[in-house]
């Protein structure tokens, strides 16, 4: 019975993951092939022409792209973390004028969903001559007042005890936030990391507006254009997207144990 | 997002303040806060502002001349008989109907992997990684990928269905209703694994003795799942139906990549209407305009549904 | 404007250009450019125009110029063969193409201009001049044509008064590309019909006959792309203008455009077309065979060539009182972001010269030189396209009026879905979209300064 249950399991995985083999297999099909009805599963005469054309058209710089797309990504997480630790910290442990009121405005605009920002923030980024660079897609996101929140629940259930032996001790507020409590913090502050990792990586709508020239586009920008740069190569949009899946797939079986819990504690220290 | 409520936040006192020690200069938190809030209000509350100011005017980013015109925008989209309103209550149909078609799915599906790999077998942690895998993908891979295998002619979808003795040559992506099947299909393909993780992060956090006692009462396992389980996922639950609504109403990519809004501008959704009026067309004005409406519909949603989970909850306790 | 043709080999065309031929050809543009410098001075009066003095040449230092435009499909060899030779032959300017679809390049055209990260020079529509001229991304080329010693007679009919706004010259041609009439050789001889229809009365025939022979829709009407297409060809035809040329009203909704779309769904009514054709599916149904004739854009002449059946092209033909055919035109012009700085906008200027000079290459495109010179060298004469050459008398193009493309998306084309899926009467669908456009236009009119 429970070999019966793995087993359809098992065909459910396989089931859910054979696109993904599909377009690997797809890749390495001629173009003719790629086209062909009935489709065949495994190329005939396997290929690297698909690979080829990609790397060598300098149109589609699918492997800038991916580095444009990990350091945007990456600094767009640090940056949260950054400022949403220091402000997080002030929020849940100091008592000031204002307090509430900076607060209050912060959770207010968790509920405030992202599409208004999106046409004056377009013209602000304008204006600060940011379109078509990086700087546009990892500044104005990192605003994140998800970030405050969570890092604030989480600075609120660390025990004071610790902080305040180390102001006996003489350290200030800063000494005790940066040796004290960023360490305390570490599992917060990585799924903090991740989150905004993730979401920068997966941004889209923006990303295709404020970028133009081909070796500024993030990945999945970029990726949109291979699409109209080859609209029905299949084989080139396959290989396109493998080349993009690979590196970002050997990170996440390296790393998944580590995003995947940093995900389930969004939902649950939220 | 929150899954606590507005009094809960207010009722918690940071410590210093109810102990009076570790005082601090008020100029120490505010440069605490300082570079957090240079981004806040640069990037989040001005926008806001200059957005509701732009939504006044007929403004062209680039035009120097930017006319101010009042609520014209609002009227013209909430007036039947004017040239933008078909458009964009298109589109707001169109995010109606893929959020209400995606959303249940977005929870029933990543809750039932949930519940299933919550069960101890080997190979649960390969089989959490390769649910969660398309995630990682993200958009733009996941819609080259669903374009080519549903493509109406030579797609790999359509052939399998014709092997089975079905119809072969379902327009999966330029005509509806096959073209919100293929989206939501898509969609659930692609996220089931972020929220089946929450969910299963849920699962695990649920007392073991309420499971004991459950078995001890003789309870089935439907009882135990309707009684235990999904109360005991409840504040989970709220979080993943709140963000699985935004992201939903926010959907953008799959159309613009997989049907381009096609067949007519049926499957264009409103932010994909707004990015093209507000960023193509240039007519940033009515754009702003029409994210105003959108968001507030947006937003009494949330209201709708935070105050269906808390009637829920109060009829338990 | 995102069907662009798809797909053909056309590395053959840089083959064309060895070197020595190159260097020739390139002797002669310089020695073209050289004698036609004469009066180019000071054409028009705005202050970013970078027209003084422009000698025709380039001896400035080295530079790159980008080179943006939108040959994503079919057409996209040949250009970058072109573009390619231009290179070997300047020794101090090299043109980098940023090759977008044509969609995104409008899209991202007017905001790069303005962040300083536009190209310095470009091609585009001839029906999207005139509102980039009203944005000042683009700046005037009367220059470039006095230097080249360009005129009206040197060009196919009508095609280059739309590239003049407000007095000045924005835009200088490249081809012109209209609708044809494509049909499948293989129907027309199993159902006995020798010739291509040229009228209503011969299309009706044709039909009827490719239904014995057992064709049961010969002819499909789109709704969609090019649907828009297909009813200006004939609104025109029947005699009528879409849009007041002054910009101030929308006139596609007269007498000429009930005709017209009248006799697009009459089609369907006639039982010649199935209803409700899904976007492309008229096209795709040609290349597989289920459908023998359809109106396309002769960019589509390279897909067709590729796809390898057995299809006869002809001119549209004439439904109402006179043949015409909706028509457009790639069009190179000149950033105002090139124009600030001299060296850069002589360079594109040299760069619009040589290609402009070189349009009988574009052939391989599957486009229409637009240069009448052009038009008798073998690379046309010789192409698939060479059968419309009557047609190109009959050209009609969209006035400069600038906003106009976002207009008719939301007017003219919804009109035409509607009629032809039956979800409202001709004179309804026309009559609406008419009054909003005329408002839309208004609107424009005063948005644009007029």
């Amino acid at each position: 019975m429970k070999a019966l249950r793995l087993s359809l399991l098992g065909v459910l995985t396989l089931m859910f993951v054979s696109p993904l083999l599909f377009m690997l297999l797809t890749s390495f099909k001629t173009r003719q092939e790629a086209g062909r009805t009935p489709p065949t599963l495994f190329p005939q005469q396997p290929t690297m022409q698909a690979y080829d054309h990609i790397f060598h058209a300098s149109d589609t710089p699918v492997l800038r792209w991916f580095a444009n797309s990990l350091f945007a990504a990456s600094a767009n997480a640090m940056l949260v973390v950054a400022t949403a630790a220091l402000a997080a910290y002030a929020l849940a442990r100091m008592e000031f004028p204002g307090r509430k009121i900076v607060f209050g405005l912060i959770v207010a605009t968790l509920f405030v969903p992202p599409v208004i920002l999106i046409i004056p923030n377009y013209e602000i980024v304008g204006r600060l001559f940011w379109l078509d660079t990086l700087i546009a897609i990892i500044v104005p996101t990192a605003a994140n007042a998800f970030g405050v929140f969570f890092l604030r629940q989480f600075f609120l259930q660390l025990p004071r005890e610790l902080e305040e032996s180390a102001f006996l001790d003489g350290a200030n507020r800063w000494q005790t936030f940066w040796r004290i409590v960023l360490p305390l913090s570490r599992p917060a502050l990585a799924t903090l990391a991740l989150l905004a990792f993730l979401t920068n990586w997966n941004d889209f709508l923006w990303p295709v507006y404020v970028l133009f020239s081909p070796e500024h586009q993030t990945l999945q920008a970029g990726l949109s254009t291979l699409q109209s740069a080859n609209s029905v190569r299949y084989d080139l949009l396959m290989a396109g997207a493998v080349i993009a899946s690979i590196p970002v797939l050997v990170l996440f079986v390296i790393a998944q144990r580590f995003v995947i819990e940093g995900v389930s504690r969004s939902g649950l220290k939220g | 997002m929150a899954v606590q409520t507005a009094e809960e936040i207010d009722t918690e006192q940071p410590p210093a303040a109810r102990k009076g020690s570790l005082r601090d200069r008020p100029v120490t938190a505010w440069l605490f806060l300082a570079p957090y809030l240079a981004l806040f209000v640069a990037f989040v509350l001005a926008p806001i502002v200059f957005g509701l100011w732009i939504s006044l005017h007929n403004w062209d980013f680039t035009l120097p001349r930017k006319p101010f015109v009042g609520l014209d925008n609002y009227k013209d989209l909430l007036n039947p008989d004017s040239v933008s309103f078909a458009g964009f209550w298109n589109s707001m149909k169109a995010t109606g109907i893929f959020t209400v078609l995606s959303v249940p799915l977005l929870l029933i599906v990543p809750l039932a992997i949930a519940l299933v790999m919550n069960q101890r077998f080997r190979g649960r942690n390969a089989v959490r990684a390769i649910y969660f895998a398309p995630y990682v993908l993200g958009v733009a891979v996941v819609g080259l990928l669903w374009r080519f295998l549903l493509d109406a002619n030579i797609g790999v979808i359509n052939y399998l269905i014709g092997l089975i003795g079905l119809p072969d040559n379902t327009p999966w992506l330029s005509s509806v209703p096959q073209a919100w099947g293929a989206l939501v299909g898509v969609t659930v393909w692609w996220t089931l694994g972020f929220n089946a993780v929450i969910f299963l992060a849920g699962l695990q956090d649920i007392p073991h003795e309420q499971y004991e006692a459950a078995r001890v009462d003789g309870a089935s396992a439907g009882r135990t799942f309707w009684h235990v389980t999904l109360p005991g996922l409840r504040p989970v639950t709220l979080f993943v139906t709140m963000t699985t609504i935004i992201a939903s109403a926010n959907m953008f990519g799959q159309s613009y990549l997989m049907t381009n809004g096609a067949p007519g501008q049926k499957t264009r959704t409103a932010i994909f209407q707004i990015a093209e009026t507000g960023l193509q067309n240039f007519q940033m004005g009515s754009a702003a305009a029409a994210s105003w409406i959108l968001t507030v519909a947006l937003m009494a949603t949330s209201v709708i549904v935070f105050t269906l989970f808390r009637g829920r909850e109060g009829e338990r306790a | 404007m995102n069907h662009t043709p798809r797909s053909a080999e056309l590395s053959s065309v840089a083959t064309v250009f060895t070197r020595r031929r190159f260097l020739s050809l390139s002797a002669l543009t310089t020695a073209a450019l050289v004698t036609g410098c004469g009066g180019g001075q000071g054409v028009g009066g705005t202050d970013k125009e970078g027209v003084g003095g422009f000698s025709g040449k380039y001896e400035g230092p080295a530079l790159t110029l980008a080179y943006w435009n939108g040959f994503t499909g079919g057409d996209g060899p040949a250009m970058s063969a072109l573009v390619d030779s231009f290179n070997s032959a300047e020794k101090n300017i090299t043109v980098k193409p940023n090759t977008i679809e044509w969609a995104d390049f409008y899209q991202r055209l007017p905001a790069a201009v303005q962040a300083n990260k536009g190209p310095d020079v470009g091609a585009m529509h001839l029906d999207q001049l005139a509102t980039n001229a009203a944005r000042s991304v683009i700046v005037p080329v009367d220059d470039v044509a006095e230097a080249l010693g360009l005129q009206e007679s040197d060009f196919a009919k009508s095609v280059w008064g739309p590239g003049i706004y407000q007095g000045k010259r924005y835009g200088i041609p490249l081809d012109v590309h209209c609708l044809a009439m494509y049909y499948n050789k293989d129907h027309f001889s199993k159902a006995g019909i020798d010739a291509a229809p040229t009228d209503a009365a011969s299309l009706e025939d044709a039909c009827k006959k490719l239904q014995q022979a057992g064709f049961d829709t010969p002819f499909w009407m789109p709704n969609q792309w090019p649907g828009h297409l297909m009813f200006l060809s004939l609104l025109w035809q029947f005699g009528g203008e879409p849009y007041a040329e002054d910009g101030s009203a929308a006139t596609f909704g007269s007498e000429a455009g009930v005709k017209a779309l009248t006799w697009m769904t009459d089609q369907i009514k006639s039982g010649y077309s199935p209803a409700n054709v899904d976007i492309d599916a008229q096209y795709l149904a040609f290349k597989n065979g289920k459908n023998s004739i359809t109106w396309d854009g002769i960019w589509q002449i390279n897909d067709l060539e590729a796809a390898g059946i057995n299809y006869g092209i002809a001119a549209l033909p004439t439904i109402g009182d006179e043949p015409a055919s909706w028509a457009n035109s790639h069009n190179f012009f000149l950033t105002s972001q090139a124009a600030d700085d001299k060296d850069r906008s002589d360079a594109s200027k040299v760069f619009i010269g040589w290609m402009s000079e070189q349009s009988s290459k574009w052939s391989k495109a599957g486009m229409i030189p637009a240069r009448n010179s052009a038009r008798e060298e073998s690379a046309y004469t010789d192409s698939v396209q060479y059968a419309l050459k009557d047609q190109v008398d009959h050209l009609h193009f969209l006035p400069p009026v600038p906003g106009l493309g976002d207009v008719q998306p939301q007017t003219l084309e919804v009109a035409v879905n509607e009629a032809v899926l039956d979800q409202k009467s001709v004179e309804e669908a026309l009559s609406k979209a008419q009054s909003n456009a005329t408002q839309l236009m208004k609107d424009n009119l005063e948005k644009f300064g007029g």
